[in-house]
């Protein structure tokens, strides 16, 4: 049949099951709207208050969802705007299409009104970029788009399309993609074979699990690997979830805020067995001084991953999944009752614990562990940056993978809130609630309006120190506690606004409030925001000052000697 | 990891020949910090795709991630790292030096001696062309230095692998 561009969009967004839109109109983009009022019943478009809002919430939907995220906005500034959004999900391998209008065709290089060489900007950005010239080539390019957004490590994709391209009409035949995209690869059996002899072999295993666990849907091959080699297990930010948190195998996180317990399990272990992990700077610390003492096993499905941050000594090109599959089907039972014992003992010694700075205060544990107690695994949490961020991921026993939500790589303040509602529309049966600072929060409010719009219902939770409190927290230890622009003093009524923008508003002052207000704010069935205050000086710990090992996390922070 | 010594290697990158795979490449060196010594990009037999040569200085480990990290584009086909001893390896040379009545005899000699071509002459100045490996072109620039070099313009190498092509 023959088509406009915009239709063929249309066309080729429902051949892939992207049924949810996530944009903003605008000039270049008039025909795809246009288009998008002839499919209304069968494309749900969200509209978001800014471009960044509709790129964060399609990749919020990619994370809870696993599908890829589609975004939508017009040429220009449109168009820039995206560029966080597409920036967190590359980081964090997020499947996205990204979808940009641009000027004509004849106008393209003229620096027309709203033009922008988009293509260029995200060039360091995307996995791979487009720009449409002819039309003919416009479903290809998105069914590729598309192909390549999921294909082996996952990443958002950027399709730029100039206004006429979308206009302009061309023969079009549907046709469903084929999926899925190759049989993942699996290293070589001499490899697989060394790899099972080593952890046969080992006297004290460890593994420590990435954000490939969860991108390969792991989980369950990671726990089976765990048990067979009687093996205590890490999760970095990116795979909260992927070990179930309850279990007495998860030491919790590893790395600048990882636990005693896991940093521990690292400096004897015997083996690491890392799965699906960058070996980021922020968990490795001090590469020099990362895993001395034992072997290291890598299984990633980019090698480029291999040697770049952390040597290792046999490394597994592979799905993580098929990779965990092949080894489990080759691994005995093995049972470790010393190390296990040791481990325990670490666990009993080092829980994570957090005081209130006053009689009754609120602490993030409390009102996580609250949260949890209410809710239990129905919930989905994603976070905005800074303190609030890691104390979710220590506090908040996650059981499943895609839920915990959050910009592990970029570190983007602003992130959290379109995340959720992306989130919430991707998994209506579950609530997702938007853990937040009042600086974050700040950032990005505007999105309420679009929760309210849609009547999404997130629950906006702002853990309100009224300080940008990761920054304030390194003022205290390295600046002599000179509090350069971090002592936020704003005078935003948080109800009110939350209120102005047709969302119901809760606060919580003291610990006897957060089980009602939680309750409240879950029973009610549209979104809400509850302005939660604490104490301006909690602190995340343990946590590993910049340059020193993994090994040696601090557990404290002595207010009165850093403040003199 | 960083004991190893800073060599160059020289890569054979084939990729699709579309708009932006330069900048593409170029684009991934200069983020990740890895230094271009030269490159040197053309269509080849097959319209479709481009050959680019690039000469890239670091350690064993930096040219495995250089090769790791190309072969992630997209428009990548095939990234080969040619050794040395199994290559042929070649720059262009064109050299604009000063030319008097005392140095003429000496530039149309050292010419001959390096098979370098005079490709203009006038009564100021003279253009030799060479085409040969870094040394012969290095040789060529040292010994014109002293009749003072007005401009030089090389390109990088190119290299081509001599496997199935061994001299008999």
């Amino acid at each position: 049949m023959l088509l406009t561009g915009a239709q063929i969009i249309m066309e080729c967004l429902l051949e892939q099951d992207a049924t949810t839109v996530f944009g903003y109109p605008g000039g270049a983009v008039l025909n795809i709207y246009d288009a998008l009022y002839e499919y209304r019943d069968k494309i749900n478009h969200i509209e978001t208050s800014h471009e960044q809002g509709a790129a964060h919430a399609a990749d919020g939907y990619a994370r809870a969802s696993g599908k890829t995220g589609v975004c939508l906005a017009t040429s220009g500034p449109g168009a820039t705007n995206l560029v966080t959004g597409i920036a967190t999900a590359y980081m964090d391998s997020v499947p996205m299409v990204a979808i940009t209008g641009n000027v004509n065709l004849g106008l393209l290089g003229l620096d027309s009104f709203q033009e922008v060489d988009i293509t260029g900007i995200t060039m360091p950005i995307t996995k791979h970029n487009f720009i449409v010239k002819d039309v003919g080539d416009l479903a290809f390019t998105l069914r590729e788009a598309f192909r390549i957004a999921q294909s082996g490590r996952k990443g958002p994709v950027l399709v730029d399309i100039p206004k006429d391209v979308t206009a302009h009409k061309c023969e079009f035949t549907s046709q469903k993609p084929d999926h899925p995209v190759g049989a993942p690869a699996l290293p070589d059996e001499s490899r697989l074979l060394q790899a099972v002899e080593l952890l046969r072999e080992c006297r004290r295993p460890f593994v420590y699990a990435g954000g490939g666990v969860i991108a390969s849907e792991a989980a369950g091959a990671l726990r089976e690997l765990c048990e067979k080699l009687d093996a205590p297990v890490s999760c970095s930010l990116m795979c909260q979830g992927g070990f179930d948190q309850t279990d007495e195998r998860y030491l919790g996180m590893l790395g600048m805020h990882g636990t005693v317990p896991s940093a521990l399990a690292l400096k004897e272990c015997d083996v690491l067995v890392a799965v699906g992990t960058r070996f980021s700077d922020r968990v490795i610390c001090n590469a020099d001084l990362f895993a001395r003492g034992c072997r290291v096993v890598h299984i990633d499905i980019d090698s480029a991953e291999f040697n770049k941050n952390i040597y290792a000594d046999l490394r597994l090109k592979g799905d993580a999944r098929t990779v965990l599959e092949a080894l489990n089907s080759r691994l005995e039972p093995a049972s470790r009752p010393e190390w296990t014992a040791q481990i325990k003992a670490w666990q009993r010694e080092y829980p994570l614990s957090q005081a209130a700075g006053c009689k009754d205060g609120v602490t993030p544990q409390y009102l996580l562990e609250t949260l949890y107690r209410l809710a239990g695994d129905q919930l989905i949490l994603s976070t905005e940056v800074g303190q609030h961020q890691m104390w979710t991921a220590q506090f908040y026993p996650f059981q499943k993978p895609r839920r915990m939500i959050t910009s592990g790589g970029l570190g983007t303040m602003g992130f959290g809130l379109g995340a959720a509602l992306g989130a919430q529309v991707a998994q209506p049966g579950l609530r997702v609630v938007n853990v937040a600072g009042d600086g974050s929060f700040h950032m990005n409010c505007a999105e309420l309006s679009t929760a309210a719009k849609y009547n999404i219902p997130v629950i906006e939770l702002i853990v309100n120190n009224n300080v940008l409190g990761m920054v304030r927290q390194w003022q205290k230890l390295f600046y002599n506690g000179r509090f350069s622009q971090t002592t936020l003093n704003k005078a935003t009524n948080y109800e009110l606004l939350a209120e102005a923008f047709g969302v119901k508003a809760f606060t919580i002052r003291t610990c006897r409030d957060v089980e009602p207000v939680l309750r409240q704010a879950l029973d009610y069935r549209g979104p809400s925001l509850i302005n939660c205050l604490i104490d301006s000086d909690m602190n995340v710990l343990p946590m590993v000052p910049a340059g020193a090992a993994a090994e040696e996390p601090i557990l404290e922070i002595d207010e009165k000697e850093q403040q003199q | 990891m960083s004991d190893t010594k800073a060599t160059e290697y020289i890569l054979s990158v084939r990729a699709k020949n579309t708009p932006g795979v330069l900048l593409r490449i170029s684009g991934l060196f200069s983020r990740r910090c890895y230094n271009i010594m030269s490159i040197v990009a053309a269509q080849t037999e097959d319209e479709q795709y481009s050959e680019m040569i690039i000469v890239v200085r670091g350690d064993d480990r930096i040219v495995r991630q250089v090769d790791k990290q190309l072969s992630k584009l997209e428009e990548i086909e095939q990234v080969t790292v040619l050794e040395r001893d199994s290559a042929v390896v070649r720059e262009h040379l064109l050299l604009r030096v000063c030319r008097t009545p005392e140095n003429s005899e000496f530039l149309v000699t050292l010419a001959n001696a390096l098979h370098a071509s005079i490709l203009q002459v006038s009564p100021t100045a003279m253009i030799l062309e060479l085409v040969g490996d870094a040394t012969a072109l290095n040789s060529l620039i040292e010994l014109c230095k002293p009749c003072q070099i007005e401009q030089i313009l090389r390109t990088g190498a190119m290299a081509m692998s001599t496997q199935g092509v061994e001299a008999c």
